[in-house]
C-alpha cells in the first residue's frame, strides 16, 4: 500500500498535448476515480502511472520511490485493462501465475496465491479453462485475479466495467467496492460513467480537455462543482442552465432575475460573483419541483416516468427548457401547463469563464 | 393434439425445410461450376495418373497393364534415389529455415513504424513478384564464376573464384538460398498479418507482468502465431517438394543427373524419354509424400492449435 504523487506531469503525442501540468496526490489506501469524457486524457494519465506511456515532463512517485523512469514491472502496480488483456492461449491458472513465474517466485507460493485469489473471486471451478471459454464477467474476474496475486502497492483499473452488460455492471461495481474494503489498497479507477465514479470513489478527479477540472469527494463534486463542465458532467439528468437577466444583492446574497422576470433568492455570497452581465444560473432537476404554488410557469414538453419520480421537461415563456421533478405517481401529461418551485438555496452561478459559485 | 403428435410433427417439418427444392437447386447452381472444373482438371487426371502408373505406356496413346512393375523398377532405379534425396535435401534446406527466417524478419519489421516499415517490407516482398527466369538471370550473373560480383567475396573464403553452380556440394545450398530470397516476402507478409492480430494490450499486460523479451516471444508471441507458422510451413513444404524451375535452370548444362529433383525426373521420364507410365509412377510417389506431410502438418496444427482456443 502506498500513496501516488504526480508533480507537474505532462505528455504530448507529436505536437498534440494530451496532459498538461497535472499535479495531484492519491492517498495510501484511497479509491481514486479519474472521471471525464472520451479523449480527456484520463486513460493516458493512468497509463503514465503504470509506465505504459512515457512522460515528457514532471515526476511520478509511488510510495517513497520516484518511478517515472522505471519499467512497468518495477513500479509494483497491477493493472486491469478495458478488454481484460488475458493471455488467450493460457488457462485461468496460467494467466494468474504467469507474472509470478516471471519473478521466479517459488512454485508452492504461486499455487497458494492463485488458489487464494481464485477462492476470493469464485473462480475455482474455472481454473483450468481458457479465456475463450469464459463469459465477459468471468474474464473480468480473472483479470482482477491476475492483479490480486501480485500483491501490488496500487491497483490501476482502465474502464474495467465498460464491456459488461448493464446488470452485470452494477453487480461488478459492488464487487469492486467490496474488494477495496477488503484489501484497503490504493486503487485508481478510470471511467466515463459518473455513476461508477460517485458510487466507488473516495475522491474523484474530474478531467476535461487534458486538464484536471476538480478533485474532491463525490458529494463535494456534486454539491460544489468547480466549473460549469463539472456541474454539467456529474449528475443525471444533467444540471439545468438558464441565462440570467440581472443579478442583485439582497442581505449579502445574490438575487437572480431570470428572462421571464421571475426572481430567485440564492444562498451565494454576492461579493464573490462578478456582475458583468454574463452570469448563468444552474440548478439540478431535483431542486426544481412541480408545484401548484410555484413562481415560474411553463408547458410540459416531455414527461418521463421513472417509477420513483417523474421528470418533466418544461418549456418556459422565453423558450428555454427546464428539467423539473415530480412525484412518482404524478398525473402530469405532455402539453400540461405547470408551475415550478425552484429551491434557490441549492442554486449555482457560473461566470463568463465558466467558474462556478455555490452556496457555502 | 397430443404432445406426441407435436413432437413427431417437428422433425417432418424440419426435414421439409432442409430439403427445400429451390434451395437445393440454388446450391447446385453455385457449387456445380467448381465441382465440374475440379472433376475435369483434378479428379480425372489424378485417377488417370494412378492408372497410368500401372502401365507401360508412352506419353500419349494406349499402354499395356504391367501391375506393380513400375513401382518395383522405381526402387531399383538409382536416379530415383538421387532425385528423391535431392528433393528431401532441398526441402530441408528451404522449408524450415525460410519459415524461421520469415518469422524473425516479420518480428523485426513489425517493430518499425510508418513509412520505414512499408519500405523495408516492400524490399523483402519485391523478389516474390519476379518470374523465375529473372531470378535465374540475376543470381546467375551475381555468382558468375568469372565476373560475378559475389566472386571477390567467395574468393576471400575459398582463395579463388568458384563456379558455384558447377560445384556439386554448393549447388543445392545455393539454389536453396536463392529460393528463400525469392519467396520469403510472402511468408513475411503472412507472419506480419498474424503478429498484427495480437492485441497490443496483451503485450502491455506482459510488460506489467515483468516478462523478459525472450519469454515474451516464447510464451506469448510464438504460441499466438503458431497457426500462422504451421500454415507457412505447410505452404513451404508443398511448394518446395515440387521444386523444378530453379534446379532445372541453374543445373542446365551441368551434371543434371546429380542435381535432379523428383519433378525433373517426372519431366525427363514422361516428356524426354516418352515413358508416361514410369513418369506417372514417380508422380504418384511424390503425390503420396506431399499428402503424408500435409496430414502430418495438419495433425501438428491441431495438437498445438487446441491450446490456443
Amino acid at each position: 500500500m502506498a500513496d501516488i504523487r504526480l508533480v507537474n506531469v505532462s505528455k504530448q503525442f507529436g505536437s498534440v498535448r494530451v496532459i498538461e501540468n497535472v499535479t495531484m496526490t492519491i492517498g495510501s489506501g484511497e479509491f481514486m476515480v479519474f472521471l471525464g469524457p472520451s479523449g480527456c486524457g484520463k486513460s493516458t494519465l493512468l497509463r503514465m502511472i503504470a509506465g505504459l506511456e512515457e512522460i515528457d515532463g514532471g515526476e511520478i512517485h509511488i510510495g517513497d520511490r520516484r518511478v517515472d523512469a522505471l519499467p512497468p514491472s518495477e513500479r509494483e502496480i497491477a493493472m486491469v485493462f478495458q478488454n481484460y488483456a488475458l493471455y488467450p492461449h493460457m488457462s485461468v491458472r496460467e494467466n494468474m501465475s504467469f507474472g509470478l513465474q516471471n519473478i521466479r517466485m517459488p512454485r508452492d507460493e504461486i499455487a497458494r496465491r492463485v488458489a487464494a485469489a481464485a477462492k476470493t473471486l469464485e473462480l475455482e471451478h474455472l481454473i483450468d479453462r481458457k479465456p475463450g471459454q469464459l463469459s465477459g464477467g468471468q474474464r473480468q474476474r480473472v483479470a482482477i485475479g491476475r492483479a490480486i496475486v501480485r500483491d501490488p502497492k496500487a491497483f490501476l483499473f482502465d474502464e474495467p466495467l465498460s464491456n459488461l452488460d448493464a446488470g452485470l455492471r452494477v453487480r461488478t461495481r459492488i464487487e469492486f467496492a467490496q474488494l477495496h474494503q477488503r484489501m484497503k489498497t490504493t486503487m485508481i479507477f478510470v471511467t466515463h460513467d459518473q455513476i461508477e465514479a460517485m458510487t466507488l470513489a473516495d475522491r474523484i478527479v474530474v478531467m476535461n480537455n487534458r486538464k484536471i477540472e476538480q478533485i474532491g469527494t463525490p458529494m463535494e463534486i456534486y454539491n460544489r462543482p468547480a466549473s460549469r463542465f463539472v456541474a454539467a458532467f456529474v449528475g443525471s439528468p444533467s444540471m439545468n442552465f438558464l441565462p440570467v437577466q440581472q443579478i442583485s444583492d439582497r442581505d449579502g446574497k445574490v438575487l437572480v432575475r431570470l428572462p421571464d422576470n421571475s426572481e430567485i433568492q440564492t444562498n451565494i455570497v454576492s461579493s464573490r460573483v462578478p456582475d458583468d452581465g454574463k452570469v448563468t444560473f444552474g440548478i439540478r432537476p431535483e431542486s426544481v419541483k412541480v408545484s401548484a404554488t410555484g413562481a415560474i410557469s411553463g408547458k410540459a414538453d416531455v414527461v418521463e416516468r421513472l417509477g420513483e419520480r417523474t421528470l418533466a421537461y418544461v418549456r418556459l415563456a422565453d423558450n428555454s427548457v427546464l428539467i423539473a421533478e415530480d412525484e412518482g405517481q404524478s398525473n402530469l401529461n405532455v402539453g400540461d401547463q405547470v408551475r415550478l418551485d425552484i429551491d434557490g438555496a441549492s442554486a449555482h452561478l457560473f461566470d463568463a469563464r465558466d467558474v462556478a459559485y455555490s452556496a457555502a | 393434439m397430443s404432445a406426441a403428435d407435436i413432437a413427431s410433427d417437428v422433425p417432418s417439418k424440419a426435414r421439409k425445410r432442409r430439403f427445400n427444392t429451390r434451395e437445393v437447386l440454388a446450391a447446385l447452381v453455385f457449387v456445380l461450376p467448381f465441382v465440374l472444373v475440379y472433376a475435369v482438371l483434378f479428379i480425372y487426371p489424378t485417377i488417370q495418373m494412378i492408372l497410368l502408373s500401372f502401365q507401360k505406356a508412352p506419353l500419349i496413346g494406349a499402354g499395356t497393364w504391367v501391375g506393380f512393375d513400375n513401382y518395383a523398377k522405381l526402387f531399383k532405379d538409382k536416379l530415383f534415389g538421387v532425385a528423391f534425396w535431392n528433393t528431401v535435401y532441398f526441402v530441408a534446406l528451404t522449408a524450415v529455415p525460410s519459415t524461421l527466417l520469415a518469422l524473425a524478419i516479420a518480428i523485426g519489421i513489425n517493430r518499425l513504424k510508418g513509412w520505414v516499415q512499408s519500405l523495408i517490407l516492400a524490399c523483402f516482398f519485391i523478389p516474390y513478384i519476379l518470374p523465375v527466369s529473372v531470378v535465374f538471370r540475376v543470381w546467375g550473373w551475381m555468382f558468375d564464376s568469372q565476373f560475378g560480383i559475389l566472386q571477390p567475396l567467395i574468393a576471400l573464403v575459398a582463395g579463388g573464384n568458384v563456379p558455384v553452380f558447377r560445384t556439386l556440394p554448393l549447388f543445392m545450398p545455393t539454389v536453396a538460398f536463392i529460393t528463400i530470397w525469392w519467396t520469403i516476402g510472402f511468408n513475411i507478409l503472412l507472419f506480419i498479418a498474424g503478429l498484427r492480430n495480437i492485441s497490443p494490450e496483451i503485450y502491455e499486460a506482459a510488460s506489467i507482468d515483468g516478462t523478459s523479451k525472450w519469454r515474451q516471444f516464447a510464451r506469448i508471441t510464438w504460441p499466438l502465431i503458431w497457426p500462422v507458422t504451421v500454415l507457412v510451413l505447410t505452404i513451404q513444404l508443398i511448394a518446395q517438394f515440387k521444386i523444378f524451375d530453379q534446379v532445372y535452370l541453374f543445373g542446365n548444362g551441368g551434371r543434371s543427373d546429380a542435381t535432379m529433383g523428383l519433378v525433373q525426373l517426372i519431366y525427363r521420364s514422361a516428356f524426354q524419354k516418352n515413358n508416361g507410365g514410369y513418369g506417372a509412377t514417380v508422380a504418384v510417389v511424390l503425390f503420396l509424400v506431399i499428402v503424408v506431410f500435409s496430414v502430418l502438418q495438419f495433425q501438428l496444427l491441431r495438437a498445438r492449435g487446441g491450446d490456443n482456443k
